[in-house]
């Protein structure tokens, strides 16, 4: 499954990642995926599976979120960083979207790019570019008529745009960004997902996309993941899980049934174990 | 007959009763047998700890069902005891020192009290109410304090013993066994309140604001309620220190008793009759140890002058560390010990992180 | 006139320095810090401490005692504040009463409730001065007016100018997002309480020199609060006007009215605000809803 990309080192890597909230809930278990530069993975799911689990275990938990990454570990660009704290990630060049609580809603539009650190210096890294705030505004024009504005009066879709302009100041080199296409309307959700393809091609930024909406994400990824009860149960690149029946029946709601059956009828839930 | 010892009940009064398991009324028949006898065994100071720790406890009662049910927090409640001892006091002045009279106008003092805190309290949350029911507290001590120095009792009132008709309550046995009586009452009260409509409302207000709100409940009016009953609960314990200590004068009612209240709520446990009762006897008790560790460990002379800082200190202390440590207080530590003995030779391990 | 005058701009700037800890740590952290008062009058014993050791230094003792105050604030944040992270903020709040406490009993056992006059052990004096207009005050009253203005554009300055500033401000709003741009907010947080103090030092050094060092100097702390409760907690701005209003208040009462009320007067005040705009005067309204 992952023969074609192999031979490309992987710029993050999880393996058999495992994380326990308050010392007894196991949310994710066994979860391993690799990032490889300029490319956009997406990893798929319900409400649920983990994947927000999976990326704070990457960004870094806080304390207080109760929350242990108890096996497996995060090598990112070589080096282990399990269980650092987020911002020493953010300053490496790991920088997440978050689901919520995403901008500064106290602040303004302006004040809120420039509430951050940002990793390395500008002139010193050839693979981070400096992304400046002229092509921040560049990308969101609709961000640079509302610098003044605070970000707390933002629509949905101003709001997950600055975000992403933030993230991008911080000069990442891999993207977390969980559900972009949250609460969004479709013709939102796809202008977004073109500009992170955008960001991908123009920056050469490697994305780790985290998505409910399977075909927005797909439509832009280069591979994917697939992942139930915290654990990733697929795998393969974007063409193929387009293709795969079960995805297409679970996740793009395209069913090759026309009738409706009942749960225990549908012969994909029991061979659910056997995705490969 | 009662089926699976007493868990399943089978008829409205079983379910509704508040002592419902076997065991639970034998524990209380021996306790309430054991409170009865003690004076026969105990000795006077022994006896006088209970009492305060009873009186104490009425606050700490009264305190958890603002604080702790309704989720209105108030850092102000030796405000209202200090409003029922004046009040007390104030009738004494006029020559009505009976306490036929004195009881029910402190509380009618305190309920009056808790509207007029208690609705404009309905602006504020959280912390904000927190500070503004401080700032009422030293309010309401200056008030007080007006008061002593208009009647020109500058030290403070003399209280004579409360009379009852022709009996007259003093002595340390007679003390004991009215204040244990009063508490008990307060906590049945307390725990009724719990399980009522009212207590049920002001769970929902302190869980969730918005949502109770939006299913009906008049927030408003339960929580001026919450304030009325509180501080009506609370003047009246104040009436009763005052009869207790004979005494009224500002200055036991300031900075110290308002953080003794405060503690007594964060060390027993928000939320629970039985934390506060817990809370109370703690902080009634501590000062004691205190007194006893010093003398025990004989440090020489001029001790007696380290230990207010001392208690003081202490108090700070413990209080830091329940804060930090066991944030559900001495009701947490009772769970945790009760969940233990059984869960036991079961336990639940936790996981130990990587790296 | 002029002395009223004269005397609420003192009164104010010993309220404005105070409350500027207030307002630091709350911006950063969102916690009340009700031990402010307490860590003033830790500030005038450290320069009681250093004084009695070298006497007649004063430039040193100073500076020393507001060294050790910021040491303190730093200490406070990192062994009592940092471990309540997770906590509710009123548990927060609740721990740093009983810092207080603690402070005050510490200071108790040690020097003992005696009234301590740190000025001739400095070698200083405080000779009255007069004032265009016929007011008088003390040499440390104008100190104390200085120091207010000195510590105010240099936390202006600070906060506007450098980008801690608005580093502070996004991590006392969501501390979690603010570490996931790269914000150590631990550290800032540690640096608000150093900043607070470093402020109370000045209150309490100011204090203990100009009237007398005792350990209640921690109702002055309360007072303050008042005043910064007034102006809006997370307002550095909203403390002078707070400052001013209060002070005037006090002094008003005191002269027009029972001297009694000037030690409620501050209470009323806070009372008042809480019912008509409790987020101060200029405070972010947005606070309310978080609370």
């Amino acid at each position: 499954m992952t023969a074609a990309f192999d031979v490309v080192t992987a710029l993050l890597e999880l393996e058999n990642l495992e994380v326990v909230y308050h010392r007894v809930a196991t949310a994710i278990q066994g979860v391993s995926l690799r990032v490889p530069p300029a490319q956009i993975v997406t990893l798929l799911g319900t409400n649920g599976a983990g994947k927000t689990t999976t990326l704070r275990a990457v960004s870094g938990f806080l304390g207080a979120d109760n929350a242990q990454i108890v096996g497996g570990r995060v090598v990112f660009q070589g080096a282990t960083v399990t269980g650092r704290p987020p911002h020493e990630l953010a300053r490496r060049g790991l920088v997440l979207v978050p689901e919520r609580d995403k901008v500064f809603e106290t602040l303004t539009v302006q004040e809120n790019l420039r509430a951050l650190v940002p990793g390395g210096r500008a002139d010193a890294d050839p693979t981070r570019p400096p992304v400046t705030l002229e092509q921040v505004f560049h990308y969101f024009p609709v961000l640079a008529k509302r610098r003044r504005q605070l970000a707390g009066y933002l629509s949905g879709g101003e709001r997950q745009m600055l975000a992403l302009a933030t993230a991008l100041l911080c000069r990442p080199r891999v993207l977390l960004v969980d559900e972009l296409s949250l609460g969004l309307a479709p013709l939102v959700v796809e202008s977004l997902m073109t500009l992170v393809a955008r960001l991908r091609d123009e920056l050469g930024l490697a994305v780790l996309l985290v998505e409910q909406n399977a075909g927005a994400a797909l439509a832009v990824a280069n591979y994917g993941y697939v992942m139930e009860h915290g654990r990733i149960v697929y795998d393969g690149p974007a063409e193929r899980l387009l293709a795969h029946e079960d995805v297409r029946e679970f996740y793009l709601g395209v069913g090759h049934r026309a009738d409706r059956k009942r749960y225990t009828d549908v012969k994909q839930y029991q061979r659910r174990r056997r995705w490969f | 007959m009662p089926l699976g010892g007493g868990y399943f009940k089978t008829t409205y009064a079983g379910d509704l009763a508040l002592v419902d398991t076997r065991l639970r009324r034998t524990a209380l028949a021996a306790a309430l047998v054991a409170l009865l006898l003690l004076p026969r065994v105990a000795s006077p100071f022994v006896l006088d700890l209970i009492t305060q720790t009873a009186l104490a406890a009425v606050g700490a009662l009264a305190l958890n069902l603002l604080t702790g049910l309704a989720g209105q927090v108030s850092l102000g409640h030796a405000g209202f005891i200090a409003a029922g001892a004046f009040t007390t006091g104030v009738l004494v002045e006029h020559r009505m020192p009976s306490p036929l009279l004195a009881l029910p106008a402190a509380a009618l003092v305190g309920a009056v009290l808790g509207v007029v805190v208690g609705i404009p309290a309905l602006r504020l949350k959280g912390l904000y109410l927190a500070l503004g029911t401080l700032a009422l507290h030293h309010v309401v001590l200056y008030a007080c304090g007006e008061f002593q120095n208009h009647w020109g009792a500058n030290t403070g009132v003399s209280i004579p013993p409360p009379r009852f008709g022709g009996f007259v309550l003093k002595g340390t046995i007679a003390w004991y066994y009215a204040l244990t009586a009063v508490a008990g009452l307060v906590l049945v009260l307390s725990v009724n309140l719990q399980r009522s409509r009212t207590g049920r409302a002001w769970m929902a207000i302190r869980d969730r604001e918005i949502a109770a709100e939006s299913v009906g409940i008049d927030v408003a009016r339960y929580k001026v309620l919450a304030f009325v009953w509180s501080s009506a609960l609370t003047s009246l314990a104040g009436a009763l220190f005052a009869y207790q200590r004979a005494f009224v004068s500002v200055e036991a009612f300031g900075f110290f008793l308002a953080i003794e209240y405060i503690a007594m709520v964060i060390i027993g446990g928000l939320g629970s009759a039985l934390g506060a009762v817990l809370g109370a006897a703690f902080v009634t008790l501590l000062p004691y140890g205190i007194d006893t560790a010093v003398a025990a460990l004989r440090v020489p002379g001029g001790a007696e002058y380290y230990l207010f800082p001392l208690k003081f200190g202490a108090f700070g202390l413990l209080m830091a560390a329940f804060l930090v440590f066991e944030p559900q207080g001495l009701v947490g530590v009772w769970r945790r010990v009760r969940n233990w003995v059984f869960l036991w030779p079961l336990r639940y391990r936790p996981l130990r992180p990587a790296s | 006139m002029t002395q009223v005058l004269a005397t609420t701009v003192v009164v104010a700037s010993l309220y404005a320095l105070l409350a500027a800890g207030y307002v630091l740590v709350y911006r950063a952290t969102r916690v009340l810090n009700l031990a402010q008062g307490d860590m003033m009058t830790l500030g005038g014993y450290f320069l009681f401490f250093v004084a009695a050791a070298v006497p007649g230094r004063p430039a040193l003792s100073i500076v020393t005692a507001a060294v050790l105050s910021a040491l303190a604030g730093f200490a406070i944040y990192r062994l009592l504040m940092r471990p309540m992270a997770g906590h509710p903020i009123f548990a927060a709040v609740l721990v740093t009463v009983t810092l207080g406490i603690l402070l005050r009993a510490a200071i108790v056992l040690v020097y003992t409730d005696r009234i301590r006059h740190p000025l001739p052990l400095l070698g200083l004096a405080n000779p009255p001065r007069r004032l265009p207009g016929g007011a008088v005050v003390s040499t440390f009253d104008l100190a104390t007016v200085a120091a207010a203005a000195g510590l105010f554009i240099a936390l202006f300055a600070f906060l506007r100018l450098s980008p801690l500033g608005i580093q502070m401000r996004a991590a006392g709003e969501k501390a979690l997002l603010a570490a996931q741009r790269g914000i150590n907010f631990q550290l800032l947080f540690a640096l608000s309480w150093a900043l607070a103090g470093f402020a109370g030092a000045l209150a309490g050094i100011l204090y203990a020199n100009n009237v007398r060092l005792d350990p209640s100097l921690g109702v002055l702390g309360l007072k303050a609060f008042a005043v910064a409760l007034v102006g809006g907690l997370d307002s550095l701005g909203g403390v002078i006007p707070g400052a001013l209003i209060v002070a005037a208040i006090e002094v008003l009462s005191v002269r027009y009215g029972d001297p009694l009320l000037a030690d409620v007067s501050p209470f009323l005040c806070l009372l008042a605000m809480l019912l008509v705009r409790p987020w101060g005067l200029f405070g972010t309204k947005e606070e309310l809803e978080r609370v």
